[in-house]
């Protein structure tokens, strides 16, 4: 998801429009407007950088952000991505409107009607002032994210206790209420070959340092255990039992929205008698 | 008079972000020491950088044929037990991101990627935890529809025709998805 804005000191955008205040130059300017948007979105001027009509204007619409360059230019590719070659350069105090964003990358289109991608790091400080973060080296990992949903998988293994050698793989969601602190959700399955099991927890995550590359982490949480066996017998006294569990991750942060994370887990079920389980899990997330 | 809109008064769900994307599939399976099979699957591929996604599949298979042991011994499983379904949680790393062109001047974009994960594969009345790899391709032939070609191998350790056996089973498939 996206940045709320906010900074309210902005240099506002000077798109040069012959200003006339006839209505039906205003509607046919709208109507022109409208099409290109729709047009642009369609993606046949993003895929065709040759083929933009240089001397239509693009034109104001409300559901689009515009912005006046700040920095002393902004290169922009055919692709979202840093192998794409840069068919457009856009010169300090040009205007451009802001289309679609794919993580850092940000289509752009220039006053003269070329479309293209820019990352977040080429309009870092024009953008900073909507109140989108900067990617500059200064602004950390964890809270550059006003993204505050992440959703991954994690898989991993028993290492100690009844379950031990028990593979095991989750699905998480969770949100981030502040820097430090998230809710998380995980559901998953455990298997080896006599047992088959199911769990579902709710986890709380303390991370102080998410501003770091390599960030700690509590989780702290309680759920659900329940086990089936396999056609290959053995039973065990665990059947839909409630767990606390307890453990310390560490967090990766690859690229701005990516993280792997290591972590190893202590489990206390509460079954017909307690039992002590450990595990210890990698996990991929993606932020949104 | 057209007016420009001030930053300010620009709220976050105005730039629209594309990472999700939602596709499904069709391909053929074909399940170590089984006859292979016609399989449609369904994905969600979250975007999470230029060069990683995480991907969530979903696939299956109704009533496998008989294995050379069946056709001689009769059927070892029936029914509900001859439906082949996986589901598995991928992440995905996009190395040979490009550009292709058609007859038109249009540049569509293009990425090979590599995927590994984990995931169940139920088949027979086991379930079984399976490691996934595969290589795929994509291509962008039309901004937000996406054409998939995949290859990839569930690898898992089943009991149905060798106590124990480490199984192979790998999956090609084509499909659409839909980014947004």
């Amino acid at each position: 998801m996206l940045y709320c804005p906010t900074i309210a000191a902005v240099k506002k955008n000077n798109m040069k429009n012959t200003s006339k205040s006839k209505p039906f130059i205003s509607l046919l300017t709208l109507a022109v407007g409208t099409i290109l948007i729709v047009f642009t979105s369609l993606g046949v001027l993003a895929q065709s950088p040759s083929s933009n009509p240089p001397s239509v204007l693009p034109v104001q619409n409300e559901s689009l952000l515009s912005l006046e360059v700040i920095d002393s230019f902004v290169d922009v590719r055919s692709g979202p991505g840093r192998g794409y070659p840069v068919f457009y350069v856009v010169e300090q105090g040009e205007a451009i409107n802001v289309l679609t964003r794919r993580g850092v990358w940000y289509e752009v289109e220039s006053a003269s009607g070329k479309i293209g991608w820019a990352t977040s790091k080429q309009l870092s400080r024009t953008l900073q002032a909507t109140g989108e973060p900067a990617d500059l080296p200064s602004v950390s990992f964890g809270d550059y994210q006003k993204n505050k949903w992440r959703v991954g998988f994690t898989f991993g293994e028993y290492s100690s206790g009844e379950l031990k050698g028990a593979d095991l793989f989750s699905a998480t969601l969770s949100y981030r209420f502040v820097s430090w602190l998230s809710l998380e959700g995980e559901l998953g399955k455990l298997f080896n070959s006599e047992v088959e099991g199911e769990f579902y927890n709710a986890n709380i995550l303390v991370e102080p340092f998410s501003n770091w590359r390599f960030s700690p982490e509590l989780i702290l949480g309680a759920g659900v255990l329940s086990l089936d066996t396999q056609p290959e017998l053995a039973a065990l006294g665990i059947n839909d039992s409630n767990f606390q569990n307890y453990g310390l991750g560490l967090n990766y942060y690859v690229g701005r929205n990516f993280v792997v994370r290591g972590e190893y887990r202590w489990y206390s079920v509460s079954a017909d008698e307690k039992v002590t389980l450990e595990s210890w899990k990698i996990g991929f997330n993606t932020f949104f | 008079m057209a007016k420009a809109q001030s930053a300010s008064s620009f709220s976050k769900n105005d730039i629209d972000s594309e990472f999700l994307e939602l596709g499904a599939n069709i391909g053929v399976i074909n399940i170590e020491d089984f006859p292979s099979e016609y399989a449609l699957g369904v994905n969600l591929t979250f975007r999470a950088t230029e060069d990683i996604f995480l991907q969530l599949n979903l696939m299956s298979v109704s009533d496998v044929g008989l294995s050379s042991a069946e056709k001689n011994q009769g059927a070892f499983f029936s029914d509900g037990d001859r439906d082949f379904l996986h589901y598995d949680m991928l992440v995905g790393y996009n190395f040979f991101q490009g550009e292709f062109f058609t007859s038109s001047p249009a540049a569509h974009l293009s990425t090979l990627h590599i995927v590994g994960g984990i995931g169940e594969t139920e088949f027979g009345d086991e379930s079984n935890f399976s490691y996934v790899f595969g290589l795929g391709y994509k291509i962008a032939f039309y901004r937000s529809y996406i054409l998939n070609f995949d290859v990839r191998q569930y690898v898992y350790q089943s009991s149905l025709i060798a106590e124990d056996d480490t199984t192979v089973a790998t999956h090609m498939s084509v499909g659409f998805s839909y980014l947004f």
